[in-house]
């Protein structure tokens, strides 16, 4: 039995009087591929920005290997070893690529480690290390969202939530993104992996669930979810 | 040709005071989107204290620097805290904070009524009138003193803002506030340092404009109207933009001396304001923010 590294219990958040969430739960093993699917404004990005405590939810519980985050603020939860890759990359345009793999690295436990760590993303994302010195802003899409995937990998995460990572890319990229899920995964980074792109995240997570209008209405193992004739109609145009 | 190059020298001395406090009044902005409207009653304040310092301790204007700005600096992390942090982020929050930042600038300078009267005041040291003969032209000692001192501020703040860890982390807030708190900038600390350092800049350019100008407790607000100026000219955080822009309007403003009555002086950084604003909205400089 594995222990739950990240355990959502009936979350629910509002923005102002619109509530967007309606109890999801949702649990995520150590060392597990998770992924969270659903159509446009189900609520997926809202449920990763409360995991990560950008936004503080009206009720529920989020805990991290078994510790309630509630309490904790947004930006001590990256030196728990908490770290997301934003839905549309969320650079900071006007830094170069470097400065953003640095300040990645902001927390003190992971400032001791940026060189080497800048080292090793500039290994798995080549193209970075030829662009460090642009600003980020100048960069393709491509390489926005490695530079915002290498940005969350310098904080050394042990959970990392990618929102859409493949969103507006060409398709030999979205292959690529999706390799590197699994070069993560298998550095042994536990990882939640929000996606449109149901086909492929089902083929690399190991279990998933559906949310829909703010709240999970199937999970199952990847297998399950792929062979369930509601998510083939809905989802997947078959 | 002789007076031309003079004014040329005096613009040129007195851009660098225009682009210290200007970058006070750029950098709250660029990063929280608050105008400060209290800038003028800081360099009001800063003004008084060098003042203070001089009258009651013989305290050198320029050696009083270090408190001044600690104190201002000090003065706007608690105005931060203690009430710019309380009203709503956004354009929802913009009317309030100008409301209250312009009701602190109130206070502060009805507390120098009643404390200092409304007289004019001077620092007056031996040296004020003394000036050094260079090639042919003379400039008085404050004026280069004044100058030196804010190029030196401004280069030390853009080494800090691009060199230093803490730095980068307000240039980053600035672009992407909520990317900040993912990678654990706490990001409040980073607003409260930022109206502490912005603060500190209306400090020190009320000291230095002190020592070259006489200043009453209304002192201060034709500054605040140039930040404004030279900020909409020069973009927001580029201390290039910002000396450039500084030394625009005080060109403008050095010649026009020559051209227009000494009543409308004042106010030709409006119309260069105007000018800008309608000929190119986005600043001379586009809209960079801290990059
Ligand atoms: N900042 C916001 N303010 C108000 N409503 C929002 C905000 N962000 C998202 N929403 C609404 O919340 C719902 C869920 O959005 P989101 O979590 O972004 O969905 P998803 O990521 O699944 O596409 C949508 O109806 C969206 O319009
Ligand atoms: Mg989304």
């Amino acid at each position: 039995m594995n222990a739950a590294m990240l355990e959502v219990r009936d979350l629910s958040l509002a923005y102002g009087d619109v509530q967007v969430l309606f109890g999801v739960s949702l649990r995520v093993d150590e060392g597990e591929i998770v992924t969270l699917l659903g159509s446009n404004g189900a609520g997926k990005t809202t449920t990763l920005r409360a995991i990560s405590g950008l936004r503080p939810p009206r009720g529920g519980e989020v805990l991290f290997s078994g510790q309630s985050l509630l309490a904790v603020p947004a930006s001590k939860r990256a030196e728990m070893g908490i770290a997301l890759v934003p839905e549309g990359r969320e650079l900071w345009p006007l830094l170069t690529v470097r400065e953003n793999l640095e300040l990645g690295a902001y927390t003190r436990s992971a400032r001791a480690r940026s060189a080497a760590n800048l080292e090793k993303v500039f290994r798995l994302f080549p193209r970075l290390r030829e662009r460090h010195a642009q600003m980020a802003g100048s960069l393709s899409g491509g390489e926005q969202q490695m530079c915002a995937i290498g940005r969350a990998l310098m904080s050394e995460p042990r959970l990392l939530m990618l929102d859409e990572p493949s969103l507006g890319l060409a398709p030999i990229l979205v292959d690529q993104v999706f390799d590197i899920v699994r070069t993560l995964h298998q550095q042994g980074i536990t990882i939640l992996l929000v996606e449109q792109n149901l086909q492929k995240a089902l083929e690399v997570a190991r279990r998933g669930y559906v949310i829909e209008t703010g709240s999970v209405k199937l999970s199952g193992t990847s297998a399950d979810l792929l062979a369930d004739p509601a998510i083939r109609s809905a989802y997947l145009g078959l | 040709m002789q007076r031309f190059t003079e004014l040329v020298v005096a613009a040129v001395l007195l851009a660098g005071l225009y682009a210290t406090m200007a970058y006070g009044l750029g950098l709250i902005y660029g990063v929280l989107r608050v105008v400060n409207l209290n800038h003028g009653g800081i360099i009001m304040a800063g003004a008084y204290i060098g003042w203070l310092l001089h009258e009651k301790f013989g305290i050198d204007p320029y050696l009083s620097i270090p408190v001044v700005v600690a104190v201002s600096f000090v003065l706007g992390i608690a105005i931060y805290r203690g009430l710019v942090r309380h009203l709503p982020r956004g354009p929802a929050g913009a009317v309030q904070s100008l409301l209250l930042l312009f009701g602190v600038w109130l206070v502060l300078r009805n507390a120098a009524y009643l404390l200092f009267t409304g007289n004019d005041q001077t620092i007056r040291t031996e040296y004020s009138t003394r000036s050094l003969a260079a090639f042919g032209l003379a400039v008085s000692v404050n004026r280069v003193a004044v100058f030196g001192i804010a190029v030196l501020t401004l280069v030390v703040l853009h080494l800090f803002l691009t060199r230093t860890f803490t730095g980068k982390a307000i240039r980053a807030v600035a672009q992407n506030a909520d990317s900040c708190t993912l990678v654990g900038v706490d990001v409040e600390r980073i607003y409260s340092l930022t109206f502490g350092i912005g603060t500190a800049l209306a400090g020190l350019a009320g000291l230095l404009g002190a020592s070259l100008f006489s200043f009453n407790p209304s002192y201060g607000s034709g500054d605040l109207l140039k930040s404004f100026v030279i900020v909409v000219l020069g973009g927001l955080g580029s201390v290039m933009g910002t000396a450039v822009a500084a030394l625009i309007l005080a060109l403008v403003e050095v010649f026009a001396i020559l051209a227009l009555p000494a009543y409308l002086t004042g106010a030709v950084g409006f119309v260069l304001l105007v000018l800008v604003l309608v000929l190119r909205p986005g600043g001379l400089f586009g809209q960079r923010v801290l990059g």
